[in-house]
């Protein structure tokens, strides 16, 4: 499930004043989203969140939901 | 030094079956993917795949100066498919896997002008776009004959008894001076020029840029380059291929979201040379998290090469400054003026050096002659791309064509013994750019002390992250968005400072006043870029007869830029 603040990072650090942002919505899907803005996106996540990924963690989210989750589950090994 | 004169008549698949003989055991290609043992072809290896895949290329029926387009994913087969298809004689053409936000008919149309430009016979790729290929496989006048899946295909086979026969009659038909493939220069799909490059142009060049750059036995070359881009194709794949060393292969898509994947494959496979557009620096400096470093060094490396997009001074610092501390040494910055037209190289800045660095007097250089300005903060900083490689020869033209000398800025025209014989299938543009064997660039430059300055473009092509945008295409795709005044736009490139290269910004005219339309008005024109897989980063839209015209009547990229960018107007809707 997409949180309001989740979803809030991705449009600030994309320029958006709104979009549609579904668990199974892809990155390619999100106007903005593309591979040069993907680790600005990422790094958006992280700072927001006060986590830290590894890229192969990143690397195997397939949407947008599967990175929430990893978000999630970062912020329960807290 | 490796030996880099080459043999009268060599062909491409003669010396790298001598490399096979040679070192059957050195690693050639290491197939690097993230989070996996890499996948390593020895020069004897993938000899013998190749000939696998060559077996299935004539068994379905390419001939000889057949093109055969990939358009495959980072996959361990490709190197050796390539090599196979080289080895019939036939013209491999890598081609950019379609991104999932291309749409379908965007990408087909564009294979469909390439096709018939570029005469392409045969596509390889994978099943899940074949779908989207096929209808051009069936449509009148296509020139592509079929559609192949490789990857499927038997890994063992030989060529045996009549047909090896055969082949060995046809290689032995190939001469040095027949095509040994096609490239593509600069552009959106379907209007890319198609390059074309013989053996011996391709291994002219190896041996001259070799020299260039001290190639030895002992280098090794680190590349998360795509092969779609000259860069990738000649520099890190064709060049150590020819001299006997091995190359390591790293997924683009893979690298530009784990950045840290370049130094990690540097670290442990001990690399010596990687080539990187200018942004890339930028990425390394900024993007790497500092526990991904752990164990990282980098002092193997004698060069990091700048090359495809304007060379800048502060990416050089910026990444120098995260990595002294991981053995990058300042010598190590080097920067390299390249083009699909000349095979790769024209320039190069010299090993153990960096990269000179001029502060010019923007004054001066809007004159056309170059004042130095110690370091002065209304300097442009203008870094080095070297001095001409063996092999080619640099001008610097006034618009009328004649010589300017030292330290006046002008077109660099360039002519090479690897040059191009001109743009396959496209006469006009082939003379607009080739001219009594010289090559006009389109980029304005200078020379001093025997070093070249590329400074800027003639036409308003924006650079990417290495990749050149016609303006055209994105002012074409936006003039069919409904709410945008066709023929009412303009797209130029913004200097992103952070990314050390340069975004797409749109400005469009509109008749709509109101705000929350303008929203969806944009949304809508970041979504027909996407399309096209063209990210528009910034769209200023204008109200009707907002853009000023050029003198031919269209609107001005320069001038309007000029208005929003540099000076902010106010845009003011009644």
């Amino acid at each position: 499930m997409i949180t309001e603040k989740f979803k809030k990072v991705i449009l600030d650090e994309l320029n958006l004043e709104d979009f549609d942002i579904q668990d199974d919505t892809t990155a390619d899907q999100v106007p903005g989203w593309d591979s040069l803005n993907h680790i600005n996106v990422i790094l958006a996540v992280e700072k927001a969140f006060n986590v830290h990924f590894k890229g192969i963690e990143v690397l195997k989210c397939q949407n947008i939901g599967a990175l929430q989750n990893l978000v999630n589950s970062k912020l329960e090994q807290k | 030094m490796i030996k880099t004169m080459i043999n009268t008549n060599e062909t491409e698949w003669s010396r790298w079956v001598i490399n096979a003989e040679k070192h059957p055991d050195k690693d050639a290609i290491v197939h690097w993917v993230a989070g996996e043992e890499p996948f390593r072809w020895t020069f004897s290896s993938i000899i013998k795949a190749a000939e696998s895949f060559a077996v299935g290329l004539k068994k379905r029926g390419v001939q000889k100066g057949d093109v055969c387009a990939t358009v495959m994913r980072h996959n361990k087969y490709f190197y050796p498919i390539y090599l196979g298809i080289s080895s019939i004689g036939a013209i491999p053409a890598v081609l950019a896997y379609p991104n999932p936000r291309l749409h379908p008919d965007k990408f087909r149309q564009g294979i469909e002008g390439m096709s018939k430009r570029s005469g392409l016979d045969w596509i390889l790729t994978e099943r899940p776009i074949a779908d989207i290929i096929e209808p051009l496989v069936t449509e009148d006048n296509s020139t592509i004959r079929g559609i192949f899946f490789p990857l499927e295909w038997e890994k063992d086979l030989k060529f045996e008894g009549k047909e090896l026969e055969l082949i060995e009659q046809i290689r032995a038909s190939v001469s040095d001076t027949d095509p040994v493939l096609l490239q593509h220069s600069s552009g959106t799909t379907g209007l890319q020029k198609p390059v074309l490059l013989s053996h011996k142009a391709v291994l002219d060049h190896v041996a001259n840029y070799g020299k260039a750059i001290n190639l030895t036995s002992e280098d090794k070359i680190i590349s998360w380059l795509p092969l779609y881009h000259d860069m990738g194709l000649i520099a890190a794949f064709h060049l150590p291929l020819a001299f006997g060393i091995p190359t390591v292969q790293i997924n683009t898509f893979e690298w530009i979201m784990i950045p840290s994947l370049l130094l990690e494959a540097i670290s442990k496979e001990k690399g010596t040379l990687t080539w990187l557009p200018n942004f890339a620096y930028n990425i390394l400096a900024d993007k790497v998290h500092e526990d991904e470093l752990e164990g990282i060094s980098l002092e193997s490396m004698r060069m990091f090469i700048n090359c495809s997009e304007p060379v800048r001074n502060k990416s050089h610092k910026l990444f120098y400054k995260r990595y002294k501390d991981y053995g990058v040494k300042p010598e190590s910055l080097c920067a390299c003026y390249a083009m699909a037209e000349t095979t790769f190289a024209v320039t190069q800045t010299p090993p153990d050096t960096e990269a000179k660095v001029l502060w010019v007097k923007r004054q001066s250089i809007a004159k056309g002659v170059i004042e130095l300005n110690g370091h002065d903060e209304n300097s442009r900083v203008c870094v080095s791309s070297g001095k001409t490689i063996e092999g080619c020869e640099v001008r610097i033209l006034d618009e009328n064509g004649n010589d300017l000398e030292e330290g006046m800025v002008g077109e660099v025209v360039i002519s090479s013994v690897s040059l191009f014989d001109g743009y396959r299938n496209y006469p006009e543009k082939t003379a607009a750019a080739l001219k009594d064997g010289w090559f006009y660039s389109g980029d304005y430059g200078f020379c001093l002390d025997d070093e070249y300055y590329i400074i800027g473009r003639k036409k308003d092509i924006i650079i990417v992250a290495g990749n050149n945008v016609y303006p055209e295409d994105v002012e074409d795709l936006v003039s069919h968005v409904e709410g945008v005044i066709p023929g009412r736009v303009v797209a130029f490139g913004e200097d992103d400072e952070d990314l050390g290269s340069e975004q797409i910004s749109v400005a469009a005219e509109t008749k709509i006043t109101d705000k929350e339309e303008h929203k969806k008005l944009i949304m809508d024109i970041i979504k027909a870029g996407m399309s096209d897989d063209i990210n528009i980063k910034k769209v200023y839209l204008v109200p009707p007869r907002w853009l000023i015209k050029s003198s031919a009547g269209k609107p001005s990229r320069k001038a309007n830029k000029e208005r929003l960018v540099v000076k902010k107007e106010n845009i003011k809707w009644s």
